[in-house]
């Protein structure tokens, strides 16, 4: 950052580098660790924000601290979270995923036609939903990945079709007389347990292990910390990107399917500004724009802030204008946090990973070609 | 054939300019018409304020309809996809203008943002009617709902139902619009009239079901002794309808809605709502593109109307004047006799 970049000091002042090659130097594990620590105390100050919110509310309504109350606020938040974990892996690769609002309403209509227009039971009708999920993320991870295109332009483009698809299939009319049992899905108990906050919790449970436990995970991460150094070190960039793409449209298009579930109905317009709910929910938990961070957990308390926030604004009857206001101060002061706690708790203020790849190559290349990169 | 068509349009349109430029009293006449121009074909743009609801597609289905009685008449129908996206319906009619299409029919997202576009239209000599939201002030003729007098309608529901006294929330949809002011307006004018009615909640979920459903969940854990939920709009109602069903309310809660959506119409059928306050959609685009139409061609003058609302309930709803109102078509059209366009297709 401040002196010339020199083999002697490059295995301190790159953290990415350190990250993806943890058997170069002894040192790099303080600074994984402080990057933990970071993503740590991250989650930490956003679930004692969601505490103390909790506590404010429980004093201001008597609603808020009941079964019912927590029940729904589980389910409502369960849509975004299930999305914010799948654009949490995206973001964590230093990537964006502005589609996700817009297939998950693909997934819902098209789901819904299938049940309605196809005669196909409700299971087969959410796998249906699920893999065109998939399909519109194949989509965005091949644009990213083999067309080069910047994420955020690749999936914007993405945003558009996949809405206007949603308009052209349904011909803009919501898509109503899905099975009764299709309603399980969105509204139906487990017992005392909503069956939303039971997906959520499969869901939470399978990407936990994926970002903590998978090469994916640990590719996710290296990619995003720095690309040109993982693909140097013989991470299989390009898929590994597909694959996150893959997956944030795999979560989009099964949250699509439990909101259409909730209505009973495909509706075209859901999902508008749900991308900007999911990042904001990555962000709140902790995860870095500039990639390299971010974890399931982050984006679970990330969501629930959002939706106890909104949920409490409903119960003291708070103008709907004043929430987003409420939600967007959060989101400042969750980035002004992040990049505070970069300067001073991971040790430094990382530039976005594309002005380091010149710094970096130079600097890491002639290792590489000294022995073989340790396997990631 | 684009050319062509511009030249159609100067020649169509010239006669009008003085009338469409100085015209700011919501209605417009022209002295002299060119009778030469009375069966060139037209390109009349229709623009909802947003497409994605029921609503707006019996707009089309209105519009279509007029357009194939009068003849030569082509509906070009587009929308934006959120009503919220004020300024993606702004640069849609902008392209129209640019285009050049001979006549400009829309719902405006909103009371203000859409004045220079009307502004900008009328300038190019392209003759502007406002459907179902108009703007503020409303220079241009508008065919619309009376909102204020629907929305009265929906408080005296409520006290009937509700037999004089409980307390109601408001489900709407989007603050700062005029059909969603109105009504909310008219609600809270015509609860005045009933001192036993207390409004005790008030939120908007933007259009979107789920929200919907989730802010009436949050009304109802607030309210557990809530009475009675008016829902302003198709997903409004929707969601607001799912919530209390879900929470085992149906019959408990009088719900009374906006709007025919299939599932709404299924959800008065079944008792889970108790009426549906159903404007005339069908008409709005059929009475405009007649009145544009008759308007280029003839000189016919316009000024604003009131397409009227009905009040269905469970009831009513099978007798043939509400079906009609129900599932409008072109074949069983839902055009009261008093219609004063019926005329100028041979429907009177």
């Amino acid at each position: 950052m401040n002196d010339p970049p020199g083999p002697t000091k490059t295995s301190v002042t790159d953290a990415a580098t350190e990250d993806v090659r943890p058997a170069l130097a002894s040192r790099p594990w303080l600074l994984i660790w402080r990057r933990r620590l970071g993503e740590v105390v991250s989650q930490a100050t956003a679930l004692g924000a969601l505490i103390v919110i909790g506590a404010v509310l429980t004093v201001l309504s008597p609603h808020f601290l009941t079964y019912v109350n927590l029940s729904e606020l589980v389910v409502d938040a369960a849509v975004t979270a299930i999305v914010a974990v799948g654009e949490t892996l995206v973001i964590l690769t230093a990537g964006i995923d502005l589609s996700v609002g817009s297939v998950a309403a693909l997934a819902g209509v098209v789901g819904a036609q299938f049940m309605v227009d196809l005669k196909l039971p409700w299971p087969v009708a959410v796998l249906g939903g699920v893999l065109l999920g998939a399909l519109a993320g194949f989509v965005n991870g091949g644009l990213v990945s083999w067309v080069k295109l910047p994420p955020f332009i690749a999936t914007l483009g993405m945003m558009g079709v996949a809405r206007g698809v949603t308009f052209l299939v349904t011909g803009a009319v919501a898509v109503y007389g899905v099975p009764a049992g299709f309603a399980v899905l969105g509204l139906g108990y487990a017992g005392p347990i909503p069956v939303p906050a039971i997906c959520l919790i499969v869901v939470i449970v399978i990407f936990g292990v994926v970002f903590m436990w998978t090469k994916l995970g640990r590719h996710a991460r290296a990619i995003g910390s720095n690309q040109e150094a993982s693909r140097l070190t013989g991470v299989p960039v390009g898929s590994s990107l597909v694959l996150v793409y893959v997956l944030a449209g795999v979560l989009a298009g099964f949250a699509g399917m439990i909101a259409a579930s909730r209505v009973e109905s495909g509706q075209p317009n859901f999902g508008i500004g749900l991308e900007l709910d999911a990042i904001a929910a990555a962000v709140i938990g902790g995860a870095s724009l500039f990639g390299g961070q971010g974890t399931v957990a982050g984006a679970i308390i990330g969501t629930f802030l959002i939706e106890e926030i909104r949920d409490g604004s409903v119960l003291l009857n708070i103008n709907t204008y004043a929430q987003d206001v409420i939600i967007g101060v959060v989101v400042w002061v969750a980035v002004a946090w992040d990049y505070w706690r970069r300067r001073h708790i991971t040790g430094r203020a990382r530039a976005p990973v594309v002005a380091e790849i010149p710094q970096t190559s130079s600097a890491v290349t002639p290792p590489v070609h000294g022995g073989p990169g340790p396997r990631t | 054939m684009k050319r062509a068509s511009l030249r159609l349009l100067a020649a169509a349109t010239v006669p009008l300019l003085g009338v469409a430029a100085c015209s700011t009293s919501g209605s417009s006449s022209t002295s002299s018409s060119s009778s030469s121009s009375s069966s060139k074909s037209l390109t009349l743009a229709v623009v909802p304020k947003a497409i994605g609801f029921d609503y707006w597609t019996h707009v089309e289905a209105g519009a279509k309809c007029a357009a194939s009685k009068l003849g030569g008449v082509t509906i070009d129908w587009n929308g934006v996809s959120a009503e919220t996206d004020v300024t993606g319906q702004v640069s849609l009619l902008n392209g129209y203008i640019d285009r050049g299409v001979n006549g400009l029919i829309y719902a405006a997202t909103d009371i203000k943002a859409l004045l220079p576009v009307t502004a900008r239209a009328q300038a190019a000599r392209i003759p502007v009617y406002n459907i179902d939201s108009g703007t503020t002030p409303q220079q241009v003729p508008l065919f619309a709902t009376d909102n204020l007098k629907g929305a009265h309608d929906v408080a005296s529901l409520m006290n009937t139902y509700l037999h004089g006294h409980g307390n109601v929330a408001i489900v709407e949809f989007q603050p700062g619009t005029m059909t969603d002011n109105q009504r909310k307006q008219g609600f809270v004018q015509g609860l005045a009239a009933y001192p036993g009615l207390h409004l005790v909640a008030d939120q908007a979920d933007g259009s979107d079901a789920s929200r919907a459903l989730s802010v009436t969940n949050d009304i109802l854990t607030a309210h557990p002794n809530l009475n009675g939920i008016f829902g302003s709009n198709e997903p409004s109602v929707i969601g607001a309808a799912q919530a209390v069903k879900q929470r085992h309310l149906s019959g408990k809660i009088v719900m009374v809605g906006w709007d025919a959506a299939p599932d709404e119409i299924a959800a008065l059928r079944s008792g889970e709502i108790s009426a549906l306050i159903v404007q005339n959609p069908f008409r709005m685009g059929f009475d405009s593109v007649i009145a544009m139409t008759e308007h280029i061609r003839k000189g016919v003058s316009v000024s604003n109307e009131d397409t009227g609302v009905y009040v269905v309930t469970r009831q009513n709803m099978n007798q043939p004047a509400y079906s009609a109102i129900l599932s409008p078509s072109c074949a069983n059209p839902p055009l009261p006799s008093s219609d004063p366009w019926l005329k100028y297709v041979g429907m009177s």
